[in-house]
């Protein structure tokens, strides 16, 4: 046994193992070629301890690490027990840890000289295309895994002795449809793994194995007692809130109705997150794996409370989320299919539970963000006639969704919960040249903000469609009918939508799950879901509101009508004016 | 004779070069209202010191060097132009949208941030320019003279125009700027695609919309420093530095005046550059400047100054990037002044809030009872209470002592001595990190680097920060605590210039290559005859901003050859990208063809035929040698020899524990290190390691 750790080393460790998960990162991001990767930001880096429990990550989609890389690297080992330095696995498999199948996650065991297995470094990242039947990587309403088509890798060797193996490489590019895309893709996932494999082997010759594994447990127990200390600023009590996908193709009419029950325990130093009850899992592609399960219910707590506690098996040893098996938010069964669910559900189970606790404890928690994936963070594809080549990309044109929190307005591009914001937003100039389309118009749409005393964010507008040819676009777009909530007396964001624009400039409705096919001079409109207002808009200071109205973001009537303020001729706040109408409407 | 000035956050820095290329050194205080009295104030010190009358000294200049954070700090301040801004239908909200991304995906507490320029500044200009040039909808002229009509009637003082893809076709953009011209007249505007000829519209655009935000105040502040400058008997050329670390005109930089946003801080690594070399024969460098309350890091890889294009004005995604390349900065809250606490689970953290000048650290005894690294550095016995900045300001010991006893030693349970000895151990690694994410972000090994200290304070834990990068040497220049003013009077006149043109290794376009590179050549060659006409030497080079197919990052190559004359040209560049890819990211792929999406040719003017880093030898000052107690975390507290900086030999060594003083910066060597005095007069310290631990 080492000896105990004191705090100087546990920060300079701690910062060490973050330095490293960055690093990895970066790599990532710098040499990824599809652009869900290398523009959305659509990956995430960990490093776990020998026993499977997370140690160190860098800034990463919430959804992709807080639960799932335990058990993937739980997986490899049970699969492989005998592990040797220069081993990677591509693991994607839903059943066995993964968030969802378009999440290729390379793993590679840290082995140390001795030949004792130390930590496991991942490396996750969406991919552009994996294989599905059709085009596109969220399969909203494939009946199983074999509608869905996806290659399921359930930690499979693919490097022995830093050699990759060719075999399944030539499987991948057999059955991708951006094969080179993937390669380069595949290749940057494993440069960066290898590079955090690289600096931790350094690390454990420089301070020695024996004080890195006295570090994890005593970065864990540090870790937990902040939790607890978080859990503490919060009153006890539980709360139970619905929230609701609404319905697509081998959904019940009614849509998905979510419950998520959460209870405060602060004398315990304990949240609990039951999702128990709830429906079982549907013929579609949007059922839940048991990593994004809990990671969605642990993101509606971490976002729920402060923000500085790290975010590691050590404080998520005071969350307890109870799932059931073979439900739409549980542990699902092979061959049910997961193939969006980093996104659609797992937001209906995030937004639930973290509006929960904004209606404990004033002060926490958060309103609920907007719905995902409207056309304009769809999958296009189609053939490039100028170059014959076939394309295939998600861009990230028009999306917004952020929700009002406790101190300060949302964050406009929140993306969806599960993403807290990391994604890029697509340059037009970037997307118009990667693929023949144009795009018209990406704006804020007025008056769509979820009002509050902290306002939640506003619908992105956005038209784009060929340039030249035909064009498919692939999306599965929540919220049209169930928009984001807010808590508190906040207001609710507006709902998403979208629609055809014919070459005679005449509106076609349009399903909120499709693969709509456009020909040049056609264009999709696409609204994205707002996000939901924290706190009663007439308590909202007044001059914010006279700067949205300013800023042409919010009418004066609806400044009126909603927030009560009173704004006089050249936009200045009536004071007199605004007291008293905001007492006649709180009367 | 020469005169070199920064303006800084606190001090404006002086570096005179006196005729036989002897440096001198002097620091006033900034004086922000006004910054240029500053300025002046430095020179009179000078004077002083010359035994010269202010006109006198400066009649003796032929140049004067200017770094100034005035830009910087405008815009922070909010004290630009009322700037609006002209785009493409549809777009309104290119500055709004930004490029996403967010830092800190758990936190709450920051909302969204404000566009650079409001929108309801922002208008909507009919016309359409697409991805392959062509014309999809005509300008709508009248509409834009209605706009501009409507921009007087709103007193808007500059204008900023960013229009898709004008970088391919600028017709639309060309012809605003002339309505601009009519409608507008006397008032400054900016086209994206003339000052930032890059793809991208966000970055574009914010580009556009700070420089056109800061042509109004920018432009008067250049007349009026070199009015003044001329009023008080200077009759040379004044040359302003810029962000991409070299030199311009005062007169030009007005016109693109985002140029100056990091000017200042760039020149940090030109001298840090010529210290690796001259005193340790090394073309790799980290370069660290302590501040008071930042930390401002660079590598030198290769003997070349590292760029970036992506400069952020405030954090990343939550303040402004500007679009353009600068020499590659990067700033952490650390310094002197960063504050030590506990948190509610007992880890200590060191910064990032800062006690900054005011009220500055606890010891300071003006109004601070934070415990802060300077602090610390009392405590322990690095700094001499009596010797502060020459013994020009008293330090309180006892208040250093009850707040780290208050703030760290009490809640953490440790002595006193420790707990100053974490503070400092946790600030080294903060700044050790800054450090391995510039140098792995560029796949350097910072073991292969020379560390070079600038700042007064960078002196306090550069042995210990080597030590733990594994660097084989720190280096302490004498110019150290004024490393941007003695990087600028060593930099030359620059300019670069960028064109987009797309190019694939599979069918290479060598001949419309080859006329992008003439095009480029040509506008350097203006340069040489223009600004550089009269200077000694003259270089030009060539880069490609290259990726692979499909990769939106690209990687910066240089050209071995000026163009591409054969097949076996198009193959060295190809193979240039495969080996930087591998040195950077650690993989390649050679099957694979590459894209280049840009083309650069950079120029430099060489001014001076020799550079110099060493200060003209000083009166020899009273010894302070001698001995003090300074405390070591391995050690506990060991006598140090205590020497002045000015009075150790060239070549003489000095091993550690022990304190080398100057009036501008003390340099702890750590017991286990060594240190030798380098013929430029820099300290250079050999980190070695630390003795068993008590």
């Amino acid at each position: 046994m080492a000896d105990k750790i004191d705090g100087v080393k546990l920060a300079l460790l701690s910062n060490r193992l973050e330095g490293i998960s960055r690093k990895m990162g970066n790599t990532l991001m710098r040499t990824g070629r599809s652009g869900v990767l290398n523009i959305a930001r659509d990956f995430s880096c960990c490093i776990l301890t020998a026993d499977d429990k997370l140690a160190a990550v860098a800034e990463s989609l919430p959804i992709h690490v807080l639960s799932g890389p335990d058990m993937m690297a739980a997986t490899m080992k049970e699969y492989h027990p005998d592990l040797k330095r220069g081993d990677a696995f591509l693991h994607n498999s839903p059943y066995h840890g993964c968030s969802h199948p378009a999440d290729h996650t390379i793993l590679i065991p840290v082995i140390d000289d001795d030949g004792i297995h130390r930590y496991t470094m991942a490396a996750k990242a969406h991919q552009a295309d994996i294989g599905n039947s059709i085009p596109t990587t969220y399969h909203g309403t494939a009946r199983d895994v074999y509608e869905e088509g996806a290659l399921i890798f359930p930690a499979v060797k693919v490097q022995e002795n830093y050699e990759h193996n060719m075999d399944i490489v030539r499987m991948c590019r057999m059955r991708i449809r951006v094969p080179d895309q993937w390669w380069g893709d595949y290749l940057a996932m494993i440069g960066a793994a290898r590079i955090g494999e690289r600096e931790l082997l350094a690390l454990g010759r420089e301070v020695g194995w024996d004080t890195l594994e006295a570090f994890n447990e005593q970065w864990f127990d540090y870790s937990e007692e902040r939790m607890v200390g978080a859990i503490r600023q919060l009153p006890a009590g539980s709360a139970t809130r619905t929230s609701t996908h609404d319905a697509i193709p081998g959904t019940p009419e009614e849509g998905i109705m979510i419950t998520s029950t959460v209870t405060i325990d602060p004398d315990g130093g304990e949240v609990t997150v039951d999702l128990m009850d709830n429906p079982d899992a549907q013929p579609c592609g949007l059922n839940l794996s048991e990593a994004c399960a809990r990671t969605a219910a642990m993101v509606g707590v971490f976002n729920s409370i402060d923000h500085s506690v790290p975010k590691n098996a050590g404080s998520f040893r005071r969350i307890k989320v109870l799932l059931r098996e073979d439900s739409v938010c549980g542990i699902p069964k092979h061959p049910t299919s997961c193939s969006a669910a980093t996104t659609n559900i797992a937001d209906r189970v995030a937004n639930p539970t973290q509006a929960a606790i904004a209606e404990i404890a004033d002060g926490f928690g958060l309103a609920e963000c907007g719905a995902i994936i409207p056309p304009a963070v769809g999958v296009v594809s189609g053939m490039n006639d100028e170059t014959g080549q076939p394309f295939v990309n998600q861009v990230f044109l028009g999306l917004t969704g952020g929700a009002g929190a406790p101190e300060a307005d949302c964050w406009q591009s929140i993306c969806h919960v599960g993403n807290g914001g990391l994604c890029y937003q697509d340059s037009i100039e970037l997307d118009e040249l990667r693929q023949p389309i144009f795009v018209k118009t990406r704006t804020f749409a007025p008056d769509t903000e979820g009002a509050g005393q902290f306002c939640g964010a506003r619908s992105a507008y956005t038209e784009f469609g060929p340039r030249v040819g035909n064009l498919d676009i692939a999306y599965v777009s929540d919220g049209g009918i169930n928009g984001p909530k807010g808590v508190r007396g906040g207001l609710g964001g507006s709902v998403s939508g979208q629609y055809k624009i014919t070459r005679n400039n005449e509106r076609e409705d349009l399903p909120n799950c499709a693969v709509v096919t456009l020909v040049a001079g056609e264009l999709i409109s696409s609204q994205s879901c707002g996000g939901g207002g924290y706190g009663t808009p007439t308590e909202r200071d007044p001059e914010s509101v006279a700067r949205d109205v300013l800023e042409d973001y919010v009418s004066a009537e609806r400044a009126r009508s909603v927030y009560g303020v009173v704004l006089d001729a050249v936009g200045k706040v009536d004071a007199a004016a605004t007291t008293k109408l905001r007492t006649e409407m709180t009367a | 004779m020469r005169f070199a000035v920064d303006t800084g956050g606190t001090f404006t820095d002086l570096i005179v070069e006196d005729d036989d290329n002897g440096l001198h050194m002097y620091k006033a205080s900034t004086t922000p209202g006004d910054p240029i009295n500053g300025v002046l104030d430095s020179l009179k010190l000078a004077a002083d010191d010359f035994g010269l009358g202010l006109d006198a000294l400066l009649a003796k200049g032929d140049l004067f060097i200017h770094g100034t954070t005035h830009a910087i700090n405008a815009i922070v301040t909010g004290n630009t132009a009322k700037t609006a801004f002209l785009t493409t239908e549809g777009h309104r909200d290119i500055l709004v949208f930004r490029e996403g991304g967010r830092m800190e995906p758990f936190n709450f507490t920051v909302p969204y941030p404000q566009p650079y320029l409001p929108r309801a500044l922002s208008y909507e200009v009919p016309g359409r320019i697409l991805s392959d040039a062509s014309e999809m909808a005509p300008l709508d002229e009248g509409r834009v003279v209605e706009i501009l009509k409507e921009l007087k009637s709103k007193d808007v003082e500059a204008v900023a125009v960013c229009l898709l893809w004008s970088i391919i076709n600028s017709a639309h953009e060309d012809r605003v700027g002339e309505l601009i011209e009519q409608h507008l007249p006397g008032v400054p505007y900016t086209l994206s695609h003339v000052l930032n000829p890059s793809l991208r519209e966000y970055r574009r655009a914010s580009s556009a919309a700070i420089d056109a935000s800061l042509k109004p105040l920018m432009s008067a502040y250049m007349h009026n420093l070199t009015g003044r400058l001329s009023d008080a008997g200077f009759g040379g050329r004044v040359l302003i530095v810029t962000s991409q670390g070299g030199m311009m005109d005062a007169v030009d930089v007005a016109e693109h005046p985002i140029h100056l946003i990091n000017s200042g801080p760039s020149m940090a690594p030109v001298s840090g550059r010529y210290f690796a070399r001259e005193d340790e024969g090394s073309d790799t460098a980290v370069i660290a400047d302590t501040g008071g309350t930042t930390y401002d890091v660079s590598l030198v890889r290769r003997g070349r100054i590292p760029w970036t294009r992506e400069t952020w004005i405030g954090q990343p995604y939550r303040g402004h990037m500007t679009g353009f390349p600068s020499v590659d900065v990067k700033s952490i809250g650390a310094g002197g002044g960063s504050i030590a606490w506990v948190d509610d689970g007992g880890m200590l953290h060191v910064g990032p809030q800062s006690a900054g000048a005011v009220p500055g650290p606890s010891c300071y005894g003006q109004g601070g009872d934070k415990p802060t690294v300077t602090d610390a550095s009392l405590v322990l016995g690095y700094l001499d209470p009596e010797f502060f900045l020459g013994g020009s300001m008293g330090l309180d010991l006892e208040a250093a002592r009850g707040a780290i006893e208050r703030d760290v030693a009490k809640p953490m349970g440790i002595g006193l001595e420790d707990a100053a000895a974490a503070i400092i151990a946790i600030a080294t690694e903060n700044m050790v990190q800054a450090i391995v994410d510039i140098t792995v972000n560029q796949g350097i090994d910072p073991r292969d680097a020379i560390l070079i200290g600038g700042g007064g304070a960078a002196g306090l834990n550069s042995t210990a920060i080597g030590r733990r990068l594994g660097s084989e040497r720190v280096v302490i220049p004498e110019v150290g605590a004024a490393l941007s003013a003695a990087g600028a009077m060593m930099s030359d006149l620059h300019s670069q210039y960028t064109r987009t043109f797309f190019a694939t290794s599979e069918a290479f376009d060598a001949a419309g290559v080859n006329q992008i590179l003439d095009g480029l050549e040509a506008r350097c060659n203006a340069f040489i005859n223009g600004p550089g006409a009269g200077s000694i030497s003259q270089t030009i080079e060539f880069f490609a901003e290259a990726r692979y197919p499909e990769q939106v990052w690209e990687i910066e190559v240089p050209l071995a050859s000026p163009r591409f004359e054969s097949d076996a040209d198009v193959a060295a560049l190809v193979e240039e990208f495969h080996k930087v890819h591998e040195d950077i990211f650690a993989i390649n792929d050679p099957e694979s063809s590459i894209e280049v999406v840009g083309w650069t040719a950079s120029v430099k003017c060489l001014l001076k035929e020799t550079e110099s880093g060493s200060l003209a030898a000083a009166e020899e000052a009273a010894s302070a040698d001698g001995t003090r107690k300074v405390y070591f975390a391995e050690t506990g507290y060991v006598d140090a020899t205590v020497r002045r900086f000015e009075a150790m030999k060239a070549g003489e060594t000095l091993p550690g524990p022990a304190i080398i003083e100057s009036p501008f910066t003390t340099v702890v060597v750590d017991p286990g290190a060594t240190a030798e005095r380098r013929e430029s007069g820099s300290v250079s310290i050999v980190p070695g390691v630390a003795p068993a631990a008590k």
